[in-house]
């Protein structure tokens, strides 16, 4: 709340998103592709293969007009992308790891000097020289992994940083070597699907079927290498993140299953145009093959940027920037004391340091069609006890006229009318939406939180005193405040939840 | 549990302003060369323009001298953000899409210089086309830079702009804090790069009065625009004179002038020693200026310092890994080489990019 809020008309997820997979996609290309490069160059030397060599710097080309541009300046994308975002998350990042940043520049350069003279020293240098280039590139690109790595994994779990405060302890975290060997995995297998794309290229001959069938090698043995990494990995993430994952957020799981189906994707196309009919491969295949890459690699950073939710530092920082350790000084004081840039419009100011990270109005993620039809009060409701929502939400530690000030903020933006001329429905159906909007978000049919066993106990008359009394049956329980029509319209669903309907 | 304060500085602040100093430097260093090299080759009067030996062998360069310049921009950007987080970003912000926009910018003048580079003698004219975008990339984002970090020393400023609008579209209005600087900044680097083009091009009767004429005009059009800010700062220009800041200006401007009378002399060396040293030196002055603008909104020296000895010393050790590292490669990479040597590597594949560049 020290900084001023970019009120972006987008998510910020699909901003970050949109960057950052692209960057790691290029950026574990770099270190794989370093590798394959310099071991496909030694090999071909002690062969007198002069068409792979050929075929090497054409890929070293393309390697470079890759690496350099788009995934070095990705990078720094990233890295200008979450200062604009969240840069009190960027704040804690530098300060806590301005060394291990600093080293990986010194990395970096040398990563960036050397793919250069290897580059441009294909036909000036003496093999022996130039290889060693080339080692010294991927050491050092893998080196670079090691660190930034180290801060990656520091984010989901910080370990005993979090009671040290110490640098290694944040470093070393839990989940840094599973996450490593992972990476390193990934970076081999890009290295070949990169690869795989060039030999798609060559004409249709023995030397083609030798390449790609090598390229595919690579590719096939480092998403092997990768699968049990991953599980590794999962295993190491803390219990009560993978529990609250498991039962609470659906997109994490989403998006480690689909992953599953990428990875299944690119072993397929592999096997086949790779090992079983090479010389068949043709360009577009190999481009479908790196895009399948870039779902299952893409997928992964989505489970791991979503699964630490509702933190953006585990245990620390919160997704909207709020700090845990200042909990206190926001129970009491409130929010807007803390809010440093201000528009001269509370609510909105509250709305956007509390909300907007994650939510708009009605762009990603967005309220109205939750909240559509609704009232502030009950909107303040939801606010209050956003944790118990669906897991993932950080908690509104704000004083409850603020909440107020974030619904009226809200509602103003919201569609006017009830939710029985929005939606034009009557009766049983308009008190299944009520039901959908009022209830569901933590109490959805046939979902965790389902109550319809015990709604269905209760005699026709306990509906009114249920509906009359919500605030009071359990913590964050929201009173119903809909008009009579649709509490009516309510009583009527639920009595269809008796009959066994609603399911 | 009482979590860790990250609102702290790992390491003594003496230690962040001179590393940042001595980055931004080289950081400059190779903007000028690339940005200046640009408007030489552009501008410069050559006869005949593409077929000029050291114009060619610049816009050979002109791709690895951006890589090696955004490169070594992180390490200036990331030490200034650990001690003024909170004008860096917030001045961001305000700024969003101009800024965000300079990721984009950035990686399309780098494939237009790259696109020059391979343009070749083949396509003369395809060096123009290339090289006019990249130059125009390149003043886009130094101008939103000078915006930006001009608008970080005004929390004032990102205050009122950011009540008027949350968007991120504000650009600074305040163009007397930056504009002037900004030309300082782009006459500077018309006279790095005119060192350059006369030290690559010293045995070229063609070349090397050109590039005479960009230092000379470039030092004297800097200093002009350099005293013209600093007039321009008028009651903070007295608080600056207060500060070591005037010794740094004052030997920035003397070892600017003996870089000239070196270069003409040709004795490059030297020349480029006091060149780099003044350029340290208005980094220098540069850096007072922030503090005399932040004076009543910001001391770093309020930072609660808790250094982080051990991960400082691995970072000292890897920037001495590193630098021998690469003497080794270049070592490596200028080395002599027989074709008996080469073995496989010199193919009758069409040459590669470096043959390619010398057969040219």
């Amino acid at each position: 709340m020290k900084y001023p809020f970019w009120d972006l008309p987008a998510g910020y997820g699909i901003l970050m998103a949109a960057v950052a997979i692209v960057h790691v996609f290029i950026a574990h290309f770099a270190i794989g592709g370093g590798l394959f490069l310099v071991v496909t160059e030694r090999a071909a030397r002690k062969a007198a293969d002069a068409a792979r060599l050929t075929f090497l710097e054409r890929l070293g080309k393309f390697f470079v007009l890759t690496t350099l541009v788009s995934g070095a300046l990705t990078g720094v994308g990233i890295w200008f992308c979450i200062g604009l975002l969240n840069p009190a998350a960027v704040a804690v990042l530098i300060h806590t790891f301005i060394w291990a940043w600093a080293i990986e520049w010194t990395l970096f350069f040398v990563e960036i000097l050397a793919a250069i003279l290897y580059f441009y020293g294909w036909n000036r240098m003496a093999p022996a020289g130039h290889m060693t280039l080339g080692w010294i590139y991927f050491l050092f690109a893998w080196l670079s992994l090691f660190f930034i790595n180290g801060i990656i994994t520091f984010m989901l779990t910080p370990g005993r940083w979090l009671s040290t405060g110490n640098f290694w302890d944040g470093f070393f975290n839990p989940t840094f070597w599973p996450s490593l060997v992972f990476r390193s995995c990934v970076a081999a297998m890009l290295g070949g699907l990169y690869a795989f794309l060039i030999a798609a290229r060559s004409k249709p001959d023995d030397f083609k079927a030798r390449m790609v069938r090598h390229t595919a090698w690579w590719g096939i043995c480092g998403l092997a290498a990768s699968l049990p990494a991953l599980y590794w990995y999962w295993k190491w993430i803390p219990a009560t993140i993978a529990t609250a994952a498991l039962q609470d957020m659906p997109t994490p799981m989403r998006a480690l299953h689909t992953s599953y189906w990428f990875a299944g994707a690119i072993a397929l196309l592999l096997l086949l145009f790779g090992l079983i009919i090479p010389r068949r491969l043709h360009l577009s295949v190999a481009v479908i093959t790196l895009a399948m890459g870039l779902g299952w690699f893409g997928s992964f950073e989505w489970f791991r940027e979503s699964v630490r939710k509702p933190y953006v530092i585990v245990g620390y920082m919160y997704g909207n920037g709020v700090e845990v350790a200042n909990t206190e000084a926001y129970e009491k004081d409130g929010y807007l004391s803390q809010i440093a840039y201000r528009s001269g419009d509370d609510g909105g100011d509250l709305f956007r340091h509390a909300c907007r990270s994650c939510h708009t109005i009605q762009g990603y993620q967005p309220l109205k069609p939750a909240l559509d039809g609704t009232d502030p009060a009950f909107i303040a409701a939801l606010i209050k006890s956003a944790p118990l929502l669906r897991g993932n939400m950080p908690p509104f530690l704000g004083k409850p006229s603020e909440a107020d000030a974030i619904a009226s903020y809200i509602k103003a933006r919201l569609d006017p009318r009830s939710l029985s001329a929005i939606y034009g429905l009557q009766g049983v159906e308009l008190g299944a939406k009520v039901y959908q909007i009022r209830c569901g978000k933590c109490h959805p049919i046939g979902g965790r939180g389902d109550k319809t066993v015990e709604l269905a106990k209760l005699s026709e008359g306990s509906y009114q005193n249920l509906i009359e009394n919500a605030s009071d049956l359990g913590r964050g329980m929201p009173a119903v405040t809909c008009v009579e029509s649709e509490r009516r319209a309510l009583i009527e669903y639920l009595k269809t939840l008796k009959a066994g309907g609603g399911k | 549990m009482t979590l860790p304060d990250s609102n702290v500085l790992p390491g003594p602040l003496w230690l962040f302003t001179a590393l940042h100093v001595l980055t931004l430097s080289m950081h400059f260093a190779a903007m000028n060369f690339l940005l200046g090299g640009i408007l030489i080759v552009i501008a410069g009067r050559f006869e005949r323009r593409w077929e000029n030996p050291t114009a060619r062998r610049f816009i050979a360069l002109f791709p690895a001298a951006m890589a090696i310049t955004v490169t070594l921009g992180v390490a200036p950007l990331l030490f200034l953000q650990a001690v003024y987080p909170r004008q860096m970003y917030s001045a961001a912000i305000v700024s969003a899409w101009f800024w965000g926009l300079i990721i984009p910018v950035v990686i399309l003048a780098y494939y237009f210089l790259y696109a020059a580079s391979f343009a070749g003698n083949r396509d003369a004219s395809g060096k123009a086309r290339f090289l006019w975008p990249a130059l125009l990339g390149l003043l886009y984002v130094s101008l939103v830079y000078s915006s930006v970090f001009s608008m970080a020393e005004r929390p004032d400023v990102i205050q009122r702009l950011y009540a008027q609008n949350q968007t991120g579209w504000q650009w600074n209005p305040e163009v007397g804090d930056y504009l002037i600087r900004w030309l300082h900044m782009i006459l500077g680097a018309l006279t790095v790069g005119g060192f350059f083009v006369g030290v690559l091009g010293k045995d070229d009767p063609e070349t090397f009065p050109i590039a005479k004429r960009m230092f000379g005009y470039g030092v004297a059009a800097a200093a002009a625009a350099g005293l013209a800010y600093v007039a321009s700062l008028g009651e903070l220009m007295a608080s600056l004179m207060r500060t070591p800041a005037i010794w740094a200006l004052a030997g920035g401007i003397f070892l600017s002038l003996g870089s000239l009378h070196l270069f003409f002399k040709r004795r490059f060396l030297v020349s480029g020693l006091a060149l780099f040293a003044s350029l340290i030196l208005m980094v220098i002055t540069r850096h007072q200026l922030r503090l005399v603008k932040l004076r009543g909104h910001f001391d770093p020296a309020s930072w609660r310092i808790a250094p982080q000895w051990s991960p400082l010393l691995l970072f000292l050790v890897f920037l001495i890994i590193a630098m021998v590292i690469v003497g080794i490669m270049l070592r490596l990479f200028f080395r002599p080489s027989t074709t008996s040597q080469l073995g496989l590597a010199r193919r009758d594949s069409g040459g590669g990019f470096h043959e390619r560049n010398q057969a040219d």
